[in-house]
């Protein structure tokens, strides 16, 4: 059987790039490590509010199985010396929520959010497009720059200022120039870090924070959409209109290097003998794993392999999954609907901070930033920051124990525990580093130079290779962004 | 009532550039500085009799060639003395680094062949890339709020030289404008005290760690001094930093610029939007067509205009702009030299730097005290003993060391003030650092100067202490700064300017800002 591609990881960028190749009438095959498809949306990430809206149309991805469900509370804010903070999907209706906390805050909320909105939004356009090539013009190039300027000129004089100044920034300043309340700014300003292995203090996490909300509603609160039956849901669907389209998808099959002849890529060696044979390959997987383990030395060069070894990729989350007996009691929530968002422990731009200090210093954080959400009977918590090789029970037993403070008596309600660190992330998911995001978010590793300068429209070293993964632009979160932008290439060649 | 072509506020170093340059065209200027010295951040002063301090400022590091050039300066009086290298003392060790390259790297090579190695292909790299660099020191910001094409004209110089960069400088370029110094140092060495010493300078005066993004770009500005040519751009003034300060005053009262001292402007008077003149404490009113303000903008606009003057957004822009202070400054007159355990006795390693910056984690806790408001329990220090290339600045066989210290937050923890409990406690601080490494400096000081980020506010009149007159953070540079859409030196107020380190290229002693707002004027003025 010969196809007209291979894609390589079947998370949900790869199953998005199968699908755009095969609804265009491609022979595609999905190959998959594990035994089942959804990379991250298999038990690390729990929300998946960011999807483009596009891709759900042009997929189908309803008819295929998947409903988005969207809490009326996006975040509820946990606070130290306080009752939680509820965010809403209307942001007046968070203003009367903040209201309690700061009338200056409540007042500001809505304009702050507008703000987000804006900057956001040509930040959903700039995902969109291939980034340019910095040095010729081709006629690519113009095309997207087209778009680029013509979405830049909607913005106002003063927007488009705000635009540059907002996304070199660091999150605690982009939302200390907002809100006067510690407790608000942490809620806000910690989505700059989630994935990320920088502080609310590091220049570019406002960027990291507009992100998170362009191309969909998330706003200032952030995207909070669940797919119903878990986020496998999704992978489930995408699978489906994959296969719909006529695309295989192999679990069980290891890619373990890459075919390459005469400077073109024929297809991929699996772990166990088998080759396969395409003349394109698109990878899903990191780019630090394509460009140092699966391509042959000779192939990369020592220069590109030497900078692909410099991507950085320091994953610093873990996911702590607790199955609890009884219906956890957070002190000041007499609704249980305000736990039907995001739970968030980040109580402070100080205390935030803090967590990543330790990191920094290989230590895990004592009062670790939390995102948690709770769904059948089961909290899913993201944890910042832990090292890579800490010790899975220390890292649960922390951040029980953090989750006590908030609603006492939980750790007693734990009946099961399941904990990745980053190294378990990298072992189960093969993400080099156990970055989630597959190459670190920072500035350096931004738009045009994602993951480095020269490969950042999805062609990688030899001809017929491509990469569809988070570590190409727009990056990493469950957007499709990639893979459907890599397919979209993939067919203009 | 005298009336003049242009009046500058403040006689420190780009102040009085710009008024050289405008008196250069011919135009009437008069400089009002505040003090009874020349100078504001570079300046020398006899604080400890008989010694002579660089007060704030300590070293010259990218003074532009072509205003040493355009100004004569030599001929009023500049001399830049050799500042050989950086010598950072460690426990039982040290990592020694010279201008002489071949010697550097013989140096590091008992550190790591690879390090060595590296050193060479970093030097030559960072090189090429201070060349591409250079120019963007010298233009005049696009505002990015208008698409117009004439607006980016200036601009597409610099884009094509980008584009017709190699890759591989291309690469580097992005990374040092994105990454953290450590990080971007990550790529080439291995050696902790090598990475901590390089990156250091890429922290000086900003209120960042070496961790942080966005400091990797001042590490290029070590070699940018170097590939002025003939010029030496980075070294020691002969009279101290003022010493720069009194060559541009000189150059610029011979082209015909008055300058005041102690003539305190109290406002800059402002009517129908457009600028008059300014009143002194004294009373006295100037009038003037043109204000060029070197003071940073919290002064110029929050203090010196009248609150009804501008408007309100601008207002709130100016506000905004980040200035943080997170530096101090300990000038000690020495009776001898101090004596290091590393490498006991007198001899040329005393010369240079010498950087107390043994690790990457030093460096971070001494950021991560300063986060949480309180000054490094073990600071950054950069030292440099100048009386051994200008023994002037002492008396014979005498002394004195200048220490940068960072970081000494402005904003101390739960509200404190820098009281004098405080300074004396910063200044223990500071020579207990010292005394780690040369235990015999407690004996050798006769007399000092300490300077808190408070002190210099107050002394120098830079706002909380910034020595650059705004943090040099990546969203306050080039187009942004000091506000986004008032990046070309103009102001709101017609006929009001900015010619201070608040503006494009920044802080340093390099009187850009100056010159740049100056040519800027004077353009305005002929196309009127």
């Amino acid at each position: 059987m010969r196809y007209d591609a291979i894609v390589a990881g079947g998370g949900h960028n790869g199953l998005v790039c199968a699908a755009v190749l095969a609804r265009a009438g491609r022979r595609v095959v999905v190959l998959e490590r594990r035994e089942r498809t959804g990379g991250i949306l298999d038990g690390v990430v729990s929300t998946v509010g960011r999807l483009r809206p596009a891709l759900v149309a042009e997929l189908d991805l309803e008819r295929h199985g998947l409903e988005l469900v969207r809490p009326e509370v996006r975040m509820l804010a946990l606070r130290d010396d306080g009752p939680p903070i509820p965010f809403f999907a209307d942001p007046a209706r968070t203003a009367e929520s903040l209201a309690s906390v700061s009338a200056a805050d409540a007042e500001a909320y809505p304009r702050f959010d507008a703000h987000v909105r804006v900057i956001a939004r040509f930040l959903g356009e700039l995902a969109e497009v291939t980034p340019p090539r910095l040095d010729a013009g081709a006629l690519g190039d113009w095309q997207a720059g087209l778009r680029l300027v013509r979405a830049y000129r909607r913005l106002s004089a003063r927007s488009a200022r705000e635009l540059t100044r907002a996304l070199p920034m660091a999150s605690a300043d982009f939302v200390g120039e907002w809100f006067a309340t510690d407790a608000v700014r942490g809620a806000v300003a910690a989505r700059g870090s989630l994935f990320t292995a920088m502080g609310p203090w590091s220049a570019g996490t406002a960027a990291v924070l507009l992100a998170d909300s362009a191309g969909n509603d998330g706003g200032a609160a952030g995207q909070t959409a669940f797919a119903r039956g878990g986020p496998q849901a999704l992978a489930a669907a995408l699978e489906a209109a994959a296969r719909a389209a006529g695309a295989e998808v192999r679990t069980g099959a290891a890619v373990e290097r890459l075919l390459v002849r005469g400077g073109n890529v024929r297809g991929v060696a699996l772990a166990s003998g088998e080759e396969i044979e395409a003349p394109v390959v698109a990878c899903g997987v990191d780019p630090k794993t394509v460009l140092t383990r699966w391509l042959d030395p000779e192939e990369a060069g020592p220069r590109l392999r030497w900078r692909a070894g410099n991507i950085r990729t320091p994953g610093a989350t873990a996911v702590v999954d607790l199955t609890l007996s009884a219906e956890p009691e957070f002190a000041g929530v007499d609704d249980p609907a305000l736990l039907g968002g995001r739970i968030v422990v980040a109580p402070g731009i100080d205390h935030v901070e803090r967590a990543f200090d330790c990191w920094k210093y290989g230590q895990p954080s004592e009062r670790p930033y939390l995102e948690a959400t709770l769904a059948d009977g089961r909290l899913h918590v993201l944890a910042q920051w832990v090292p890579h090789a800490a010790d899975p029970d220390a890292v649960g037993d922390l951040v029980v124990a953090e989750l006590e403070r908030h609603a006492p008596g939980i750790g007693e309600t734990v009946t099961d525990r399941s904990v990745l660190t980053p190294a378990g992330i990298e072992r189960e998911l093969g993400i080099s580093g156990g970055h989630v995001y597959h190459a670190e978010p920072g500035l350096d590793q931004f738009f045009a130079w994602r993951p480095v300068l020269g490969l950042a429209r999805h062609r990688l070293a030899v001809a017929g290779l491509y990469l569809c993964g988070s570590g190409a632009h727009p990056g990493g979160g469950v957007t499709g962004g990639p893979g459907r932008n890599a397919a979209r290439e993939i067919l203009a060649d | 009532m005298e009336r003049y072509d242009a009046i500058v506020i403040g006689g420190g170093h780009n102040g009085l550039v710009c008024a050289a340059y405008l008196a250069r065209a011919g135009l009437r200027v008069v400089v009002l500085e505040r003090r009874d010295v020349l100078g504001g951040a570079a300046v020398t002063e006899e604080i400890v009799p008989g010694f002579r301090f660089s007060v704030a400022s300590y070293v010259v590091s990218l003074l532009r060639p072509e205003i040493v050039r355009d100004l004569e300066l030599p001929r009023h009086g500049l001399a830049i003395l050799p500042l050989d290298g950086t010598l950072t003392p460690l426990d039982d060790d040290y990592l020694w680094r010279v201008n002489d390259h071949g010697r550097t790297v013989r140096e590091l090579r008992r550190w790591s062949l690879n390090d060595a190695e590296a050193y060479e292909e970093y030097s030559i790299l960072m090189a090429q890339m201070a060349r591409f660099i250079k120019p963007i020191l010298s233009a005049v910001p696009a505002d990015q709020g208008r698409i117009r094409p004439n607006e980016w004209v200036s601009l597409a110089p610099l884009a094509r030289r980008f584009a017709a960069l190699p890759r591989r400088l291309r690469d580097t370029f992005i990374q040092l404008m994105t990454m953290s110094a450590a990080d971007f140092l990550d790529q080439w060495f291995e050696t902790d005290p090598l990475k901590a010493t390089m990156s250091a300078s890429g922290v000086i005066g900003t209120f960042q760690g070496i961790r942080s993004p966005g400091t990797a770009y001042v590490l290029l500005h070590h070699y940018m001094g170097e590939i002025d040519g003939a010029f030496r751009a980075w070294g020691i003034p002969r009279g101290g930093t003022g010493g720069v300060s009194l060559s541009i005053a000189s150059a610029a009262r011979a082209q015909g610029a008055e300058i005041r001292m102690e003539a305190t402007v109290a406002s800059i008077d402002v009517q129908g939007g457009r600028t008059t003149g300014v009143t002194l404490e004294s009373g006295e009113t100037i009038a003037a067509d043109a204000v060029l303000s070197s003071a940073d903008p919290r002064v110029t606009f929050l203090d010196l205009i009248e609150p009804g003057e501008l408007d309100g957004q601008f207002v709130e822009d100016v506000r905004r702009y980040r200035f943080r202070g997170s530096s101090g400054k300990v000038n000690l007159a020495l009776d001898g030299l101090p004596d290091l355990t590393c490498l006991p006795g007198r001899g040329e390693h005393l010369r240079g730097a010498i950087s107390f910056s043994p690790s990457i984690e030093y460096m971070e806790r001494a950021y991560d005290d300063a986060k949480y408001g309180r000054f490094s329990q073990r600071p950054y220090i950069d030292a440099i003993i100048p009386t051994l290339v200008d023994p002037a600045m002492a008396p014979p066989g005498k002394h004195v060391m200048s220490c940068f210290v960072q970081y000494a937050p402005y904003h101390l923890a739960d509200g404190a003030l820098w009281d004098d409990a405080h300074r004396q406690a910063f200044r223990d601080t500071v020579i207990d650092t010292l005394a780690e490494r040369a235990p015999n400096i407690r004996e050798l000081i006769v007399g000092e100067q300490v300077l808190t980020p408070l002190d210099i506010e107050q002394r120098i009149g830079l706002s909380e202490g910034n020595i650059f007159q705004g943090e040099l953070s990546l969203e306050q540079l080039f187009f942004n700064r000091p506000v986004p859409g008032w990046a070309r030196y103009r102001t709101p107020v017609h006929g009001l300017w900015m010619c201070g380190s608040a503006a494009h290229p920044g802080g340093g002693l390099m009187g850009a800002p100056g010159r740049i707002a100056a040519l800027e004027h004077l353009k305005s003025r002929s196309s009127r």
